[in-house]
C-alpha cells in the first residue's frame, strides 16, 4: 500500500484539523457569554436567550457549516431546552400550517415533473417559439418564469437545464465565449428567480414568511392578496431583465435550424400525452384556482393536502416517486424557522432588537421598508433566501409592532427581496447550475446581476410606494 | 523513449499548452500522454445546493449532475481529439487517458504510471486574493510531482 507523507508544516495542518472542532467550541462559548451577559433594560431572561440562540443559528446559516435543516433542528430543540418556550408550544409550531401547505406544494410539483407533464409544455412552447434567437431566448426566460409561478423555482431549474444545455450543444454555442450561450443560461436562471417570487408555489420562502406572521401577530396573508401585491413587480421585472439579457450580451447567432431538430426528436422521445399527465395537470389547475379562491375560507395547506391524497386516489403517484422528488428536509427547515421565530417575537427579543437598531435613528415606514428590503436583497446574496427571512423578519415584524405599523408591509418587504438573488452561483440554486454550465463565467453572471439587484430593489420600492396604496396596503 | 504528459480538465485548458506539449514531445522524440481530469469538485457542490437549499429530491438532482458530467465528458473528448489531430499532424506518438476526481491526486498516479520526464500543465487565472490565501492544484502538482512540470497560464 502506498503512503502518502502529508509535507505541509505542521502547525498548518494543526490549525487546519481543529478548525471545525474550534469553531463548534467557539460557538458554544459565544452562546453560553451571551446567555449569562446581565439582561439589559427591557429584555426578559427568555428574550436574552433567544437572542444568544438567534446569533448562533445566525453564524451557522451565513457559513453553512452544518446543514440548512440541521441548524433548524437544533434551534427546535434549544428553544424548550433553556425554557425559552414551553416544551409543549414548541413541538406545536412545527405543525404549522405552512409547514404542512410547503410539504403539499413540494408533493404536488413531484408529482407533475414524474408525470413529465412539465418537460412536455417546456418543449411544446420552446419548438413553438423558438425558432429564432430571441424567439427562443424569450421562451426560455418567460416558460423559466411561468413554471416558477406554480412549482419550485429550484424543481424548475433542474428540469429546463438538461434541455437548454442540450440546445447550447446542438447550435454549437463555445462555452463561455457565446454571448448567445451566456444570456439563454442567465435567461433560465433569472426566469425561474423572478417567477419564483410570485406566487406562494416558486418557492417555500413565501410561505414561510406567512407562516412566521402569522405565529406572532395573528395576521394572515392569502394565496390571492400575496400574488395580486407581487405579481406588477415580476412584470417589470421580467421586461426589465429581458432587456438586460439582451444588452448585456447581444445575440451573436443567427441560424436556429440545429435547436428546432433537438426540439423535436425530443418531442419524440416522450410520445403522446398520457392520462398520467392529463389527470396530474387537472389536479393541478383545481388546486390552483382553490387556492385562489377558497384559500380563505378552507385553508392552503387542506388544499394542498387533500389535493395530495387526490393524487393517490387516482393512483397517478406512488410514495416511492415522491419520495424520489421531495427533500424531506425542507420540513425540518421550515418547522425549525418557525419555532425561532415564534420564540424571538413570543420572548420580546424581537421587539428589543427593533428598538436597539433601526428603531434608534428611523420610524418612518417608507425607510424602514426601503432598509430592509435593501439589508435582504443584499444578504440573500451570499446565504439561503429562507435563511434570510428566518433571520431578519423576527426583527421586523418586532419592529412593525413597536412602531403602530402594518407587519404585512414588513413581512413584503422581506419575503419578496429574499428571493431576488441574481449576482452570484453561491446565491441561489438556479445561478448554481448556470455557471456550472460553464457558458457563463461568474464574473459575467456578477455584473449583470449586480444592476439587475439594484434596478429589482428600486421597482419593489417604487410599487410599494404607489402600487400597494392602490390595493389596500398602505403604510 | 521520453514520455511527456499534457494535464488538461474541465477547467484548465489552453491552446497554447496544447501546442508546447506537441511540439515538445516532437523535439524529443517523445511520447505523448494526454490526461483529461473531469473535476467532480463543481457538480458535487451543484448536487448540494439543490438537495440541502433547494430541498429538491435526489432524483432530479441526480439527473441535474449526470446532465453536467455528460457535458464536462463530451468536453473532455473533444479536447483529446483537438490534441490527437495535432500529434497525429506532427507525427507524434499519442495516448489519452480521461478520468474524473481530484486534479493533483489523478494527476500524479500518471506521472507515475507512465515514468513521465516532462508534464505541461495549466494554471487557471486566480485572483490576488485567492492568489494570497490559498496555493493553486497546479503549483501543488508542481511540488508533488517527480518530474519537471512547465506551466501555463489560462
Amino acid at each position: 500500500m502506498k503512503v502518502q507523507i502529508d509535507r505541509r508544516p505542521i502547525w498548518l495542518i494543526i490549525i487546519l484539523r481543529s478548525f471545525r472542532p474550534a469553531f463548534f467550541l467557539a460557538l458554544g462559548l459565544l452562546f453560553f457569554y451571551l446567555i449569562n451577559l446581565p439582561t439589559s433594560d427591557g429584555l426578559t431572561i427568555q428574550g436574552q436567550r433567544a437572542i444568544a440562540l438567534f446569533a448562533v443559528c445566525l453564524i451557522l446559516w451565513v457559513t453553512g457549516i452544518l446543514p440548512l435543516a440541521i441548524t433548524s433542528l437544533l434551534a427546535i430543540v434549544t428553544v424548550p431546552l433553556f425554557g425559552i418556550l414551553d416544551k409543549k408550544e414548541t413541538y406545536a409550531l412545527f405543525g404549522n400550517e405552512a409547514v404542512f401547505f410547503i410539504l403539499g406544494a413540494f408533493i404536488l410539483a413531484g408529482a407533475v415533473m414524474h408525470s413529465g407533464l412539465s418537460s412536455r409544455i417546456a418543449l411544446a412552447i420552446m419548438n413553438r417559439f423558438g425558432n429564432t434567437p430571441t424567439g427562443l431566448l424569450i421562451s426560455i426566460f418567460l416558460l423559466a418564469a411561468a413554471l416558477s409561478f406554480f412549482m419550485s423555482e429550484h424543481a424548475v431549474a433542474a428540469m429546463l437545464f438538461p434541455i437548454v444545455l442540450e440546445i447550447a450543444k446542438g447550435l454549437n454555442l463555445r462555452p463561455g465565449k457565446s454571448n448567445y450561450a451566456k444570456s439563454l443560461f442567465l435567461a433560465l436562471a433569472w426566469g425561474c428567480i423572478i417567477g419564483g417570487v410570485a406566487t406562494f408555489l416558486g418557492g417555500a420562502r413565501v410561505p414561510l414568511a406567512v407562516g412566521m406572521l402569522k405565529e406572532a401577530t395573528g395576521v394572515n396573508i392569502d394565496f390571492f392578496e400575496y400574488t395580486l401585491a407581487v405579481f406588477p413587480t415580476v412584470m417589470v421585472l421580467l421586461l426589465i431583465g429581458y432587456f438586460g439579457l439582451t444588452r448585456f450580451f447581444p445575440s451573436d447567432i443567427e441560424d436556429m435550424h440545429l435547436a428546432k431538430t433537438i426540439f423535436e426528436r425530443k418531442i419524440k422521445e416522450i410520445g403522446k400525452t398520457g392520462y398520467r399527465e392529463y389527470a396530474v395537470g387537472i389536479v393541478m389547475v383545481i388546486t390552483i384556482v382553490s387556492w385562489m379562491l377558497l384559500g380563505k375560507r378552507f385553508g392552503i395547506a387542506n388544499i394542498a393536502i387533500i389535493s395530495v391524497v387526490g393524487l393517490f386516489v387516482l393512483k397517478l403517484v406512488r410514495w416511492k416517486d415522491i419520495e424520489e422528488y421531495v427533500n424531506w428536509g425542507i420540513i425540518l427547515m421550515y418547522g425549525g424557522a418557525i419555532t425561532l421565530g415564534a420564540a424571538m417575537e413570543k420572548s420580546g427579543a424581537a421587539a428589543w432588537i427593533a428598538n436597539k437598531t433601526i428603531g434608534d435613528w428611523t420610524t418612518n415606514p417608507a425607510v424602514i421598508i426601503a432598509l430592509f428590503s435593501l439589508l435582504t436583497i443584499f444578504l440573500t446574496e451570499g446565504m439561503s433566501n429562507a435563511a434570510v427571512i428566518a433571520i431578519l423578519l423576527p426583527v421586523g415584524i418586532g419592529m412593525a409592532s413597536q412602531f403602530n405599523m402594518e407587519p404585512k408591509l414588513i413581512t413584503y418587504a422581506i419575503a419578496v427581496p429574499a428571493g431576488l438573488a441574481f449576482c452570484f452561483p453561491m446565491s441561489t440554486p438556479a445561478n448554481a447550475i448556470a455557471v456550472s454550465s460553464g457558458y457563463i463565467t461568474t464574473k459575467d453572471m456578477a455584473k449583470a446581476g449586480i444592476v439587475m439587484m439594484i434596478l429589482a430593489w428600486l421597482v419593489f420600492n417604487l410599487m410599494a410606494k404607489f402600487y400597494w396604496p392602490m390595493i389596500g396596503i398602505k403604510f | 523513449m521520453k514520455n511527456i504528459l499534457l494535464i488538461l480538465s474541465t477547467s484548465r485548458t489552453s491552446q497554447d499548452a496544447i501546442e508546447y506539449a506537441v511540439t515538445l514531445a516532437k523535439r524529443e522524440k517523445a511520447k505523448l500522454v494526454v490526461l483529461y481530469i473531469i473535476e467532480t469538485e463543481l457538480t458535487n457542490e451543484v448536487f448540494d445546493k439543490f438537495t440541502d437549499i433547494g430541498f429538491i429530491g435526489d432524483k432530479p438532482s441526480t439527473q441535474l449532475t449526470e446532465a453536467i458530467m455528460k457535458e464536462y465528458r463530451q468536453r473532455g473528448y473533444e479536447e483529446m481529439g483537438k490534441v490527437q489531430i495535432r500529434a497525429m499532424e506532427e507525427n507524434v506518438d499519442f495516448d489519452a487517458v480521461t478520468t474524473q476526481g481530484d486534479f493533483v491526486e489523478k494527476a500524479l498516479e500518471i506521472i507515475e504510471r507512465y515514468k513521465i520526464d516532462t508534464a505541461v500543465a495549466v494554471k487557471r487565472k486566480r485572483s490576488v486574493f485567492l492568489k494570497y490565501f490559498s496555493k493553486s492544484m497546479v503549483d501543488e502538482l508542481a511540488e508533488k510531482a517527480p518530474c519537471k512540470v512547465e506551466v501555463f497560464e489560462e
